[in-house]
């Protein structure tokens, strides 16, 4: 395997990107990925926090501390993983973290990974979706994703510019990704709007470093509206109008527990936007 | 002198006859309370080698020349290799040997379980050795798959051809005369050890001698099995164990990786290590099996308890042994009437191995949530309930010593703050206080013998070839010898760890290394004392004077003493104790449980290290909360593969889980236990922290939790049962 260490995005030529490594360097050595080439992103995307644009290479860390963003991602930056794990992650990798469902981990030939079967959906699935998830049951790790959703930012990579919301997309028989990302094509920024008000909760196994059972991320925008998204409950972070969409799940026998959860989460959520 | 006896020996709550040579015990107990050095907190000694990484592990050791093995280990979770073809591994660059089933002890054809080892491979580096192992061709022959421990115990599936049966009394007779009856199902999970160390031993051929350095509770038994399977005389096998990184009860036999390790290295001549993944450790290396338990219990309302009946079924595994999760209810409580009947289930999942108190923590789980139940029916205070079955002798045998009354004593101002505690519930946060009794073993017993060298520089060096399982052991030794000896605590150097290097010592485990050292090594030391006295006295010394004013008389000569572990008290049970109130608060609309504090009271003899202590006592607890709360080894129900083999699926708690622990000792000497009156107090504060936790949650919000883990699931199960139970017009629990 080679390691690239470009000076500039247009010296880019293929290969797969790695940043922080919390993600890619686990999935190289669980055989989940695999790469000739590996690129280190780390000298050509952008890094820190300017004028409401954020570089998709700023750490977890930098922005758990940065007072010039919205309270949902400097919540959803703290409430991830660990000290550690946020000193090395970058904003644009967690956002393209896999799901942390132990069937794809473990590398069963399930409908994510090409098969034919989602093996959660009939096997063990306490942790999965209660959302979207007939295809594929798996559950979306990222709280930040879920936060970026709620502020309704932009994305800037090399090649595009689009609603956060559109990296996102559900698997189907066609096509087994989770993002509509093309060969190639890097995060460089996020550019957040401007919010009133904004929060994120999140429900763990534990106090700290658990993926999120529920996660809520919720903003008023400038004109008044509220926009409301979760993280762990669906294949992609899931956008929601309001509480009442929870009337309208489709939980599996054993993550039925996430709808009171998501529901008490989302009430609260509300409620602290005032 | 020396005497052969013959003597029931406890190791993790299980019992056999055996002989033993035993010496006595001449020296008297030391008085009751802190003294020159032993009963005064010590920093370990060991403690700046550790955090500067100079403290050498096994997983540290790089002989010259040494190769890595990796283990193929069965995807199935129950299947047998019809054909194996290593041929492919030795293809590959830096792969120097393969072994295959029937080649080292621990490879075999059928594998029982996903995670069984089935072949192995050595290579320069262990990332050639892994892809060796991919490399072998194997042709499977998938069998049936047994996953559910009820299904095993209907079609006698089991560990043992029979059920373990106890009786004594009248069940039948005295439920039906009891003024009210509970009945209850208790499950609890399976969880892992995961030691930060993981299973791993370096095995080296030198001459006809094999060295095995490995992470172990057990130098001595070791070094016995590895003999006795490997055909080779005991003297020829070595084993060193200086420091370790855990074992909580899953290291204390050799298992495949050593048996890999040393076949390997035998056939390459060079010295091979064979450590499990973290991977492996969670598929591989034992756990807590799961349990259901089926209880009922009979009362008067006047609070005696007088009636226990428990059905009992461990999901042992694919090999294991038959817990005694009974143990609680046939010896924590003074009650006349008491059935109990343990099945061992034989599934197609990793074999169970000994973890902290095994049975004891499920069994008090179950018993004490169903005691807290009664009180509740009866509307008898929980602590008055216990206090009024209060067992006075283990089924008519005395007690060496037991101090639980004065454990309770001592609970009582953490229980009056219950009041205060539930009135700061508000509207969300529903707070509550729960509490827990403790029984569990924690004797020791002989053979265990130490020497202790001393010179005319007045320094003195304890020599045992123990292990320390981490606990601060050196540490608690290096104290005792201090105290007989008269020298200030940094003038005594433990050497211990290797068994070409001092005498015979216990397992590190049951919590006896402290009981069963401790005298042996005061024993040597006051063997040395008595010693130079004499010689001292020649000198015209009079006899008392300190031995640092009369060692100078030994000048180039040196003193040995020796010392023996003598023999336990016959016809007494020699047993632990506590009680722990714990506070917890519980989200009623998210299910999020806290424990905000946790007063734990044990009853384990003479305190030898206070600081020690209250570290053993922290870390129990802490790994019962995560027993409580988060941990949960997860399996595929259809194909019976682990799932949680990551630190990130198996969550233990972190340190931001950690509540305020409040830990107090009786510190009395049990005067019938040998020269030292200590017990062991490694396991006692798991026992009883997943019930005080539990009844703490029932306190608080009225529902009734009675599986582990109480994730979010289930406090969210449980509230939403107790609403229901309440609409339909039942008062809830409590």
């Amino acid at each position: 395997m080679e390691l690239l260490r470009p000076s500039s995005v247009a010296e880019i030529d293929g290969g797969v990107f790695v940043h922080g490594g919390t993600e890619v360097v686990p999935l190289l050595r669980e055989g989940l990925l695999e790469a000739e080439r590996l690129v280190d992103v780390r000298g050509i995307v952008p890094r820190g926090v300017r004028d409401g644009v954020i570089g998709a290479g700023t750490t977890l860390a930098e922005l758990e501390a940065e007072p010039g963003i919205p309270d949902a991602l400097r919540e959803a930056s703290r409430l991830g993983a660990s000290p550690q794990l946020r000193n090395m992650g970058s904003l644009g990798g967690n956002l393209l973290q896999e799901t942390r469902c132990w069937y794809w981990r473990l590398g069963y030939d399930c409908r994510l990974h090409g098969g034919d079967r989602c093996h959660a959906r009939e096997g063990e699935h306490r942790e999965h979706a209660i959302f979207a998830n007939g295809f594929c049951a798996s559950a979306h790790p990222s709280d930040v994703a879920a936060a970026l959703v709620a502020l309704g930012a932009l994305l800037r990579t090399n090649r595009r510019e689009f609603p956060v919301e559109e990296l996102y997309r559900l698997p189907d028989e066609g096509n087994r990704s989770t993002t509509t990302l093309e060969d190639g094509e890097l995060l460089l920024e996020v550019e957040l709007p401007q919010v009133q008000a904004s929060t994120y909760l999140k429900a763990m196994d534990r106090k700290r470093w658990a993926f999120p059972q529920v996660g809520v991320a919720a903003a008023r925008h400038a004109d008044g509206s509220t926009r409301i998204a979760l993280a762990g409950v669906a294949p992609i972070p899931w956008r929601i109008d309001g509480i009442d969409a929870l009337d309208s799940v489709t939980p599996l026998p054993r993550t039925e527990w996430k709808v009171p959860l998501a529901r008490a989460l989302v009430h609260r959520a509300l409620s602290a936007l005032g | 002198m020396a005497r052969l006896i013959r003597t029931e020996k406890e190791v993790e709550g299980r019992f056999e006859e055996v002989w033993i040579v035993v010496e006595e015990d001449p020296l008297e107990q030391w008085p009751e309370g802190p003294l020159a050095v032993v009963g005064r907190p010590a920093a370990r000694q060991d403690g700046p080698l550790r955090v500067r990484g100079e403290a050498r592990y096994t997983a540290d050791l790089k002989l010259p020349g040494m190769l890595h093995a990796a283990v193929l280990r069965s995807p199935h979770a129950h299947a047998r290799a019809q054909r194996i073809d290593l041929g492919p591994a030795f293809e590959l660059p830096g792969v120097r040997a393969a072994i295959g089933p029937g080649e080292a002890h621990g490879l075999e054809e059928e594998a029982g379980f996903a995670g069984a080892a089935v072949a192995a491979v050595a290579a320069d580096t262990f990332g050639q050795a892994r892809a060796g192992v991919e490399a072998i061709e194997v042709e499977w022959e998938e069998l049936e798959v047994v996953l559910d421990p009820d299904d095993a115990v209907k079609r006698g599936l089991l560990t043992d051809p029979e059920p373990r049966r106890y009786e004594r009394g009248d069940i039948e007779r005295a439920l039906a005369e009891a003024d009210v009856v509970v009945e209850a199902t208790y499950r609890t999970q399976t969880v892992l050890h995961n030691s930060l160390e993981t299973h791993q031993a370096v095995c080296e051929w030198q001459g006809d001698v094999l060295h095995v350095y490995i992470s172990t509770q057990y130098i001595w038994g070791i070094r016995q099995a590895v003999a006795d399977t490997l055909g080779l005389p005991e003297d020829k096998v070595r084993v060193v164990c200086e420091f370790m990184g855990g074992g909580f009860g899953s290291k204390n036999s050799p298992d495949e990786y050593t048996y890999i390790a040393a076949e390997l290295a035998k056939r390459t001549g060079r010295p091979v290590r064979c450590a499990l993944t973290r991977r492996e450790e969670h598929t591989s290396a034992g756990n807590r099996n799961a349990t259901i338990q089926r209880l009922r219990a009979g009362a008067r309302s006047d609070g005696t308890i007088v009636a226990l009946d428990g059905e009992f079924t461990n999901s042992v595994g694919w090999s294991g042994w038959n817990a005694s999760t009974e143990g609680p209810m046939r010896m924590l409580y003074d009650c006349e009437n008491v059935r109990t009947v343990t099945y061992g289930a034989q599934l197609n999942t990793p074999p169970m191995k000994a973890f902290r108190a095994p049975g004891f923590v499920e069994g008090t789980f179950g018993l004490e949530c169903l005691v807290d139940e009664v009180a509740a029916r009866l509307d008898v205070d929980p602590l008055e309930l216990r206090r009024r079955n209060y067992a006075n002798s283990n089924e008519g045998t005395p007690f060496s010593s037991k101090n639980l009354e004065d454990c309770y004593r001592r609970a009582e101002p953490h229980w009056e703050r219950r009041h205060e505690v539930r009135a700061s519930s508000d509207a969300t946060w529903k707070r509550g206080v729960g509490m827990a009794s403790q029984i569990w073993y924690g004797g020791g017993g002989p053979p265990s013998y130490a020497w202790v060298r001393l010179g005319s520089d007045g320094r003195a060096t304890v020599i045992t070839a123990m292990q320390d399982i981490g606990t601060g052991t050196r540490t608690a030794m290096a104290q005792i010898a201090a105290e007989e000896l008269g020298l200030p605590l940094e003038h005594v150097d433990v050497v211990l760890g290797d068994s070409a290097r001092g005498p015979y010592a216990s397992i590190s485990a049951g919590s006896s290394t402290l009981p069963s050292m401790g005298p042996a090594v005061r024993a040597a030391a006051a063997d040395a004392r008595e010693q130079v006295e004499d010689i001292a006295e020649q000198r015209g010394l009079a006899k008392g004077t300190p031995v640092e004013e009369i060692v100078g008389v030994l000048e180039e000569s040196q003193i040995l003493g020796k010392g023996a572990r003598g023999p336990n008290p016959t016809g007494m049970s020699v047993l632990t104790f506590g009680v722990h109130v714990v506070e917890v608060a519980v989200d009623v609309e998210t299910g999020e449980i806290v424990v905000e504090r946790v007063a734990a009271i044990h009853d384990v003899g003479r305190i030898v290290n206070p600081l020690g202590a209250s570290s053993q006592v922290e870390g129990g607890v802490i790994q019962g909360i995560g027993h409580t709360l988060s941990e949960q080894r997860l399996l595929d129900p259809e194909t019976g593969r682990i799932l949680t083999t990551s630190l990130d699926a198996y969550r233990m708690p972190t340190i931001a889980d950690v509540p305020e622990i409040i830990c107090e000792f009786v510190d009395r000497p049990d005067e019938h236990l040998t020269n030292l009156g200590s017990k062991g107090l490694g396991e006692p504060p798991i026992v009883p922290i997943a019930a005080a936790i539990a009844n703490a949650v029932r306190d608080a919000t009225g529902a009734d939790v009675h599986e582990l883990p109480i994730s979010r699931e289930e406090m969210l199960r449980a509230l939403e049962a107790a609403k229901q139970k309440e609409k339909r017009g039942a008062p809830a629990a409590v």
